[in-house]
């Protein structure tokens, strides 16, 4: 019905063309109906992107391309002829081109329903519970705004728009994290978000621009007799690779991609923006900070995978990177009593066993952590939901301290939320299961060579345990026990309006099924993406599928475990854990978890201060050294007419002397010169 | 058919006496007079400028002061180097005038007057295809902005006029000997027939006979002295600040918007065309300096209480950036220089005018004295933002385009084709101006997030600001909601502001999504430029310029300037005699 081309220009067209008619007439004119364009546009969206795959899932690559990818032109950003560079390894690139080109293969397609189909649920959600704010048109202008870069940042294929579109998202981050701008906290989460994100995008755009003086293009595809640097022409013939970059930027270009990736994506040492990022609405938090833009930098390192795997130092710093966040974020997890920031850095954890599967190197590796971002999805953006539900029943209060037992006013929130958290637990066979499942056999495939995957191994396993343990607690401390309702709320509260409750429900139905549904087929399809079809990445064998009984029994023991211990500490009276919690206090842990290893103080007196002390010197010298030295110079002239004032005194006589001596002194020279 | 030409450029001189006839007696009729003008000088000046995208471009040329000897020519035109510029100077100048108009009652005649006349020297300086002609709309474009600033300054307008006209005097002083001195030494090389001051005349007889590279290092240290401090570069950029901060609105939109440029246009025509060698051999001081004022305006900028203080120090670091894009010496990066030249007049512009609404509706340029304005006005809150993401070079704003493009350039330069000696002190200079888009973001959002988010918090009554500093910031809400009344007034943005920022906030856009539009047209003049220099840096020996650098770095202006008149004066003592054959 609708030619792939088009369908691929809809899907970012449609939100975009929504964001437009709720910025311009939302405040006049559309009002409490800003969601309707909106809703509207990304349902629409949603459903072309499910076009858009069974037409991609229905190619076959022919025997000449690797994998399947169709590339659509719309216009050239900019172009200079002849401005191209020479490198010995490449033969010159005649110009300098960057198209507006998008791209449709499995990877996009995989991405593209996900965004769209979960962010139609927030806008629904949304509609419930941003209902009656005075920002409500802006809160949806935004909203369309983010799924058009998203899904741009998504389908571009050219290394500047995604770096465009990767900015983009943040742009939107930024406004959304502080769309209630009056709160200095949320307009200071806004600013640290946008602020850190920068330093990743500073390496970023460092790679970016490696890439460009190696590559000489930066388009992912071929386009002419320009060879993409993911194009079919090198993937083809990936030998070429280790010839175009050598050395140093073969390491450095991955690491610095790297470094835009853990900005983005939340990862140590830029994960500090993500909690803080919680100040925003809460479908904001499960749209962009759990379900979809946090995943960016996961999409970026599989898009690349072909320059990750010219050096194994960069895969490792990759999976180790990951494991250490997934670890470090769990370890916070537990101890953190605002159910959001449970929930976020759990949301970091997740995403650093994404990288720690991109690290492994290996396809399964690779296809195991796009398989858990797309199952991560659904129950993150289930449990935020979840979370916001909460809220909305609380107003705003968010202390699990000051709440619980809530399942008996809130019946379908206890229900969904309860399933979001067995499957970020991974119990069998919710979604989490299977994915987890997939990670931690890439990672134990490695680690049968010994080295830093065998801890990482067990780090993966330990962050299990830990998951499933914060989880339950938050359920546990949310949903079970006498109920207590915070005295702001008085006898009001209740569960939330239909509007809310459908997401909900859709999304734990998600999170049950598409698990189990799409253990192997995910994969196989993904697996046809130009950038893993290649056979520096596929390598001998392609993509092989086992179930690993004994992963599977270690991983729900782990998780098991964690849930009972749990259920131990935090069901019946609560002596055990504020005894284990005075232990923990006693010898500094609790602290050290509680205040999240102190690394805001730490970047603050690191970074931000010296910075501060710098820019304040750099001022004292401007106005003294700078602007004194050419004060300086201006003085120079009226120095010189001070002194020569004092010998216009007026006197006659004195004339008369200067005239006698500057003649005598003037002959004798002459003499003294005509004579020497 | 030279007719719009002439017009645009006569009219706003023409118009200064038309202000002066209708303004005299009440302001209103001074505004509403400058305004027609100036809109009707915009409506000329899209004509000169679409019918030269056209490809049928107007051209005067016009003998001035010509006979045997010598010719002079009042000769004007349009190329890729100069259009978006001639176009940018007339388009804000409508801005410029409709931000002051509630703003200057006080000899609003005179105020528009110079207004007008300053955009007569800013048109005729793009257009000037003649050194003389040049020379004069150049000093012809300080004098107005000196009166400006003296007159309708604020506190400290006299200091601040003075500096701004002596510094930038002094410069160009020495700028116009080393253009002479180019002249002659043309005259002299081409058989002294008649003496031309024509700029495409004497880029090619220098093509033909170049410099010698020692006198061409002196010229090129005069052109830097003027050019330099007008852009201005590190370290001589102390005037603009000051300038900035005492300026009217009015004043700050033109001198970020367009004069600055003058300096950066002034290397693009003149420096590295007429000097290539010279251009070779300084690049690596000039990258080294460029690079230090993209960090270091960052950084000053970070330390400001003042909101314009700050955008002064900002438009150091963005200078810097079209001053490496230019000097990056390759395409990339002279193209992302002269494509940040507009952006930054569009940006920095749009900045300076929003910052002058607050002003106007607070009396306080102190981001401490303000929060969350957002709230009481959110549609500047909305432009401030826009100007914001621009600034800091967000993509689908313009600033990202010129920005991308300089450091691919620089890259380029520093990683594919850099002399060994420099290839890691130019990497170092390529990271640091990546760098600098982190600290740009940083100030910009800082002073974004107080002014404008947050609790509202909004001086006390109208008083002027040092009365404000009274009120402090002690219980916000308290102190909001007593202030409530003081400014029940205080309205969001008006019709008349909103028709001064659309149209930078579109340029915005466009150049944002479709750079190419703005890029074509100036591609074959900047690659003219581009391939006279290539030859330059290919043929440069960069193992003895080591040595003839360190000879430079002790040379100081006045040298060059002593040395430039003497072959001056060496040149002109052999004038009369062939004048009289």
């Amino acid at each position: 019905m609708f030619e792939t081309k088009s369908l691929m220009v809809l899907i970012p067209a449609l939100p975009l063309a929504a964001a437009i008619i709720v910025g311009l007439l939302g405040r006049r004119w559309l009002k409490e109906y800003s969601h309707v364009p909106v809703v509207l546009a990304l349902a629409g969206s949603c459903v072309f992107s499910l076009l858009l795959l069974k037409d991609i899932s229905n190619r076959e690559p022919d025997a000449k391309q690797v994998g399947v990818e169709v590339t659509h032109t719309l216009w050239t950003w900019a172009a200079i002829p002849a401005a191209g560079v020479t490198t010995p390894q490449i033969k010159a690139t005649p110009n300098f081109q960057i198209d507006i080109t998008l791209r449709a293969d499995p990877l996009t397609c995989m991405m593209l329903p996900m965004v769209t189909f979960i962010a139609t649920l927030v806008a629904i959600y949304a509609m419930g519970y941003m209902h009656g704010d005075p920002g409500y048109w802006r809160f949806y202008a935004y909203v369309g705004l983010f799924v058009f870069s998203m899904t741009m940042l998504v389908s571009v294929s050219n290394f500047a728009l995604l770096y465009v579109f990767w900015e983009a998202v943040g742009v939107c981050s930024y406004l959304l994290i502080g769309f209630w701008f009056e709160k200095p906290e949320a307009a200071a989460a806004g600013k640290k978000a946008f602020l850190v994100n920068r330093v990743g995008d500073f390496g970023f755009a460092f790679g970016l621009f490696l890439i460009w003086v190696s590559f000489g293009t930066l388009n992912f595809h071929d386009a002419g007799d320009v060879q993409g640097v993911l194009g079919q022409t090198l993937l083809a013939n990936p030998a070429r690779y280790a010839e175009i970059i050598t050395g140093s930027v073969a390491l450095a270009i991955p690491l610095l991609l790297m470094v835009g990736a853990c900005g983005k994506s939340a990862q140590f040492p830029l994960h500090v923006w993500l909690p803080d990022a919680m100040e925003g609405p809460t479908p904001v938090s499960a749209l962009i900070h759990a379900a979809t833009m946090v995943t960016a930098g996961v999409y970026m390192v599989t898009r690349c995978s072909p320059l990750f795997m010219l050096d194994p130092r960069a895969q490792l710093v990759v999976a180790c990177i990951g494991g250490f966040t997934a670890l470090l974020a769990g370890l916070i997890a537990l101890t953190q009593t605002d159910l959001k920031r449970v929930l976020a850095y759990s949301t970091v954890s997740q995403l650093g066993y994404m990288f720690l599967a991109l690290g492994t190197g290996s396809l399964a590796g690779i296809v195991a952590g796009m398989f858990h971002l797309f199952t991560h999805a659904f129950f993150k953006a289930l449990l935020f939901l979840g979370a916001g539900s909460v809220m909305h029943g609380m107003h705003h209060i968010i202390d699990m301290r000051r709440f619980s037992g809530l399942r008996r006013v809130m019946p379908w929130t206890c229900l969904t939320f309860l399933i979001g958290s067995l499957a970020l637990a991974g119990i069998v066979p919710l979604a989490g299961f299977w994915s987890k499942d997939q990670v931690l056999a890439a990672v134990h495939d490695r680690a049968h060579d010994g080295g830093p995957f065998v801890y990482l191994y067990y780090s993966a396993v330990l962050t299990a345990f830990l998951t499933a343990f914060y989880t339950a607690r938050a359920f546990f401390m949310t949903f079970m026990g006498p109920l207590v309702v915070p005295h702001e709320v008085g006898d009001h509260a209740h569960e939330s309006p239909p509007a809310m409750v459908f997401p909900l429900v859709v999304l734990a139905i998600c999170s049950i099924f598409v698990g189990i549904t799409f253990d192997h087929s995910l994969g196989d399809f993904i697996v046809r993406t130009p950038s893993l079809a290649c056979t520096l990445v596929a390598g001998e064998h392609g993509l092989e599928h086992h179930f690993h009984w004994d992963i599977a029994a270690i991983s729900t023991v782990v998780a098991v475990l964690g849930i009972a211990i749990a259920a131990y500490f935090y069901l019946g009276d609560r002596r055990q854990i504020n005894a284990l919690t005075r232990i923990m206090q006693g010898v500094r842990l609790y602290g050290l978890s509680n205040r999240k290893f102190f690394f805001d103080e730490i970047y603050h007196v690191l970074f931000v201060l010296p910075l501060k002390g710098l820019a304040a010197l750099s001022y004292l010298i401007d106005r003294w050294l700078v602007d004194g030295l050419v004060n300086l110079c201006g003085w120079i002239p009226r120095a010189v007419g001070a002194v020569l004032r004092n010998i216009q005194t007026g006197v006659v006589q004195f004339y008369a002397l200067a005239m006698v001596l500057g003649l005598a002194l003037l002959i004798g020279t002459l003499l003294v010169w005509k004579v020497g | 058919m030279n007719d719009p030409f002439v017009f645009t450029l006569l009219l706003p001189l023409v118009g200064t006496m038309l202000v002066a006839a209708f303004g005299s007696t009440s302001h209103v009729g001074a505004r509403i007079t400058a305004l027609i003008v100036s809109l009707v000088t915009l409506l000329f000046a899209s004509r000169v400028t679409l019918a030269w995208l056209g490809g049928h471009p107007y051209e005067i040329d016009v003998p001035w002061f010509s006979n045997a000897a010598i010719d002079i020519r009042f000769n004007l035109g349009l190329d890729g180097l100069s259009v978006w510029m001639f176009a940018l100077s007339a388009l804000l100048t409508v801005t410029a005038i409709l931000v002051s108009w509630e703003a200057i009652k006080d000899r609003a005649a005179l105020f528009y007057s110079m207004l007008l006349l300053l955009e007569t020297g800013m048109l005729g300086c793009f257009a000037a295809r003649d050194i003389i002609l040049f020379y004069v709309f150049f000093e012809f474009t300080l004098i107005p902005l000196f009166f400006l600033i003296g007159i309708w300054g604020s506190e400290e307008r006299r200091y601040a006029a003075i500096k701004f006209f002596l510094y930038t005097l002094a410069g160009s002083m020495l700028t116009f000997l080393g253009l002479l001195a180019i002249v002659l030494w043309v005259y002299d090389q081409t058989g002294r027939e008649q003496m031309t001051f024509s700029i495409a005349k004497l880029v090619a007889a220098l093509g033909e006979h170049p410099l010698p590279l020692n006198l061409q290092l002196t010229l090129f240290v005069a052109l830097f002295a003027g050019f330099a401090i007008k852009v201005p570069l590190f370290p001589l950029h102390t005037w603009l600040p000051l300038a900035h901060v005492q300026a009217p609105t009015a004043g700050s939109v033109i001198l970020a918007g367009i004069l600055l440029k003058i300096g950066t246009y002034g290397f693009l025509r003149f420096s590295l065309p007429m000097l290539p060698d010279a251009t070779v051999t300084a690049m690596p001081c000039v990258l080294v300096l460029s690079g230090a004022g993209i960090i270091y305006g960052a950084l000053v900028a970070l330390a400001q209480g003042d909101m314009k203080r700050l955008i002064a120090y900002s438009s150091v670091s963005h200078l810097g950036y079209c001053m490496l894009g230019i000097f990056a010496l390759n395409k990339l990066g002279m193209q992302g220089g002269a494509l940040q030249m507009i952006n930054h007049g569009l940006s920095t512009g749009g900045l300076f005018a929003v910052i002058g609404m607050v002003y106007e509706r607070y009396h306080t340029r102190q981001i401490a004295d303000l929060g969350g304005l957002a709230r009481r006005t959110p549609m500047l809150a909305v432009c401030m933002l826009l100007f914001t993401f621009s600034s800091i070079g967000l993509p689908g704003l313009n600033g990202f385009a010129g920005e991308f493009l300089i450091l691919t350039g620089m890259f380029q330069r520093a990683w594919s084709d850099a002399p060994a000696i420099y290839q890691a002190t130019w990497m170092t200079i390529a990271v640091a101006g990546v760098f600098g888009v982190v600290l740009g973001a940083w100030y910009m959002l800082w002073l974004v997030e107080r002014v404008f988010f947050g609790p509202l918090k909004e001086p006390g009554g109208h008083a002027p600001a040092p009365a404000a500093h009274g009120h402090g910031s002690h219980d916000h809400h308290g102190h909001a909601a007593a202030a409530h009344d003081d400014h029940s007034a205080i309205h969001d943005l008006n019709f008349r502001e909103a028709v001064a920022l659309v149209p930078l906030v579109v340029f915005m856009f466009w150049i944002g999504l479709v750079p190419q539009t703005f890029l074509a047209p100036m591609a074959p003049e900047l690659d003219k430029v581009e391939a006279i220099v290539a030859k330059a840096y290919a043929k440069h020996d960069w193992k003895s310029v080591a040595k003839t650098e360190d000879e430079l770095n002790h040379r100081d202006a006045e040298d060059a300037e002593k040395k430039t008149e003497m072959k001056i004066v060496n040149v002109v003592d052999q004038l009369p005699e062939r004048g009289g054959e």
